[in-house]
């Protein structure tokens, strides 16, 4: 699909309202929305590679924490500028990513999850047994440093990083690479028999899915100012993730971000009535019905409304 | 020296073994049919050609040898494949899935797709529809698009008849002398249908159980008790 002036148009919008949003929210709503601003940085990623290729990776917590413990390490053991750290922490994840790459030269489908899953449980075991003077152990790392203080510059901060990531991704897709990395998800023999190399095509997808995550990660971290395995290389952060992409619409890049802030907000909002894991049944009950209801996700929905709107409109 | 020659192919899955010693020619400019049961082993004849498949045996383009060759190679050196047209991309544009074909095209994008447009006007009417809401001819349509979106001098089809209403065959049919009339591109079917391969094309092999069990030209396999044995409702 080409480009649009409408599509730049909504984009434009879109940046001038997140720019407005600390006026018109508490400083509560911000930090729920750095969260959201994070999530959706992880859900594109996790889309490029999986919602693209339809490699269901089930172990994106494996990059993003090669990504925010690089990081992590280099600044605070070792001193190096977070200008630095950052971008070799994006270099190591994706390395990280050629990694999770050799089992899809291979194999496919739910054996490929499976895989990556192990990447991730051999990541969490990896950063509590080896070296934990470096990581932490399983106490993880605090006194990172940090890039911003207060609510308002973090979500400045998260939300200049998220609309980077998503309006590059957006453009990247645009490409005749990006619809050849959907086509891989659609019909993978035919992208062969078309004459694409899929294994270049592969490479490129998990690479520039493992850039964001790691990029993501390492903002992240340094963000908080810590970071701790257990919550890193938690299944219900995992699953966070791939239900922000799939409910807010896979192989989009709006929809990762919509799902984000959906889940994020229905997380938060369920919070003072559910405070423990209770709330991960609501949504999971939520996640399950809007994706039954419509399996496009949030913005398919949002389409139609905004087609039969604009029909009633021209009638 | 033919344009495509086939030497003693054997093509295999795994363990199994599909094609036993095929071997065959195709001159430059012609168009033939590959005629067969299902299971026969057509598609894989097609898919060796393109190098989707673990083969033996040889395959030379204009003298150059092939076999060895990936997809990406093979496509580069002018080969289409216009696959079944259940492979297409479903969830993606008419437009996107001729875009998918054009990746490996050096030449002008525009220009080919200019070609396929001229070919098939309604891809072009069409070019924003999802081709999962398409019809069977409709796709039929956008996977030989996509397999001209390289504008290759040697075209493999798949079954372009499949499940398809009598008119579009025709359709189709006509579309494919064109290609052969005004490019000189040269064409390799494989069809189940025996009459729609005896009207398009000039030589037929006919295939059984992975290994040829008889060719020759329209005139000399029409009353040929083999081709009729093999099932084909002549």
């Amino acid at each position: 699909m080409g480009l649009r002036w409408y599509h730049f148009a909504l984009w434009a919008a879109f940046i001038a309202f997140m720019a407005l949003l600390p006026e018109l929210v508490s400083k509560g709503t911000l930090r729920t929305i750095i969260f959201a601003n994070f999530l959706a940085v992880f859900a594109i990623s996790w889309d490029v590679l999986s919602g693209r290729t339809g490699y269901i990776s089930f172990g994106h917590p494996f990059l993003i924490g090669i990504g925010a413990y690089t990081s992590a390490i280099l600044t605070k053991r070792y001193g190096f500028e977070i200008e630095v750290a950052i971008p070799i922490a994006v270099l190591m994840t994706m390395l990280g990513g050629l990694i999770v790459l050799l089992p899809a030269l291979r194999i496919k489908g739910s054996y490929f999850a499976l895989v990556t899953l192990a990447f991730m449980e051999l990541m969490y075991q990896l950063v509590q047994v080896i070296r934990p003077d470096l990581t932490g152990g399983t106490r993880g790392m605090s006194g990172i440093p940090t890039l911003t203080r207060g609510a308002l510059n973090g979500y400045y901060l998260s939300v200049t990083l998220m609309l980077c990531v998503a309006i590059s991704m957006w453009l990247l897709m645009k490409t005749r690479v990006g619809t050849a990395l959907s086509a891989i998800g659609m019909n993978e023999e035919s992208v062969r028999g078309s004459g694409l190399s899929v294994t270049k095509l592969k490479m490129f997808a998990f690479l520039t899915a493992a850039a964001v995550a790691g990029l993501g990660g390492a903002f992240y971290v340094h963000y908080l100012g810590s970071v701790a395995p257990r919550a890193l290389f938690d299944i219900n952060f995992l699953f966070t993730i791939i239900v922000a992409a799939l409910i807010g619409g896979s192989s989009t890049i709006i929809g990762p971000v919509i799902g984000a802030f959906f889940l994020t907000f229905l997380l938060e909002g369920l919070r003072p009535y559910l405070p423990g894991a209770e709330r991960y049944f609501i949504y999971g009950g939520i996640a399950l019905l809007l994706y039954m209801y419509q399996p496009k996700g949030l913005i398919e929905i949002f389409t139609q409304g905004w087609t039969r709107l604009r029909s009633r409109w021209t009638t | 020296m033919a344009f495509l020659q086939i030497t003693d192919l054997c093509a295999y899955y795994g363990k199994a073994q599909a094609l036993h010693e095929v071997s065959l020619n195709v001159e430059q400019g012609e168009i033939i049919a590959i005629v067969g049961a299902n299971g026969a082993g057509k598609s894989t004849l097609l898919d060796s050609v393109i190098g989707l498949t673990k083969t033996t045996g040889d395959i030379t383009l204009e003298g150059t040898s092939i076999v060895a060759m990936n997809s990406s190679q093979i496509v580069r050196r002018g080969v289409g494949y216009a696959t079944e047209r259940f492979n297409l991309f479903p969830y993606m544009s008419v437009r996107d899935n001729l875009m998918v074909g054009a990746y490996t095209a050096r030449d002008d994008v525009q220009k080919n797709l200019d070609m396929v447009h001229k070919l098939f006007p309604r891809l072009q009417e069409r070019e924003h529809q999802e081709t999962s809401t398409q019809s069977g001819g409709e796709r039929q349509m956008v996977s030989l698009g996509r397999a001209l979106m390289t504008s290759p001098r040697l075209l493999l089809v798949d079954e372009p008849t499949i499940g398809l209403a009598p008119k579009v065959c025709l359709e189709i049919a006509d579309v494919l002398r064109r290609l052969r009339d005004e490019f000189g591109t040269t064409i390799v079917i494989t069809e189940q249908n025996a009459n729609f391969a005896m009207t398009l094309a000039e030589r037929l092999y006919v295939l059984e159980n992975g290994s040829i069990k008889a060719e020759g030209t329209v005139d000399e396999l029409r009353d040929d008790p083999r081709l009729s044995e093999a099932y084909f409702g002549l």
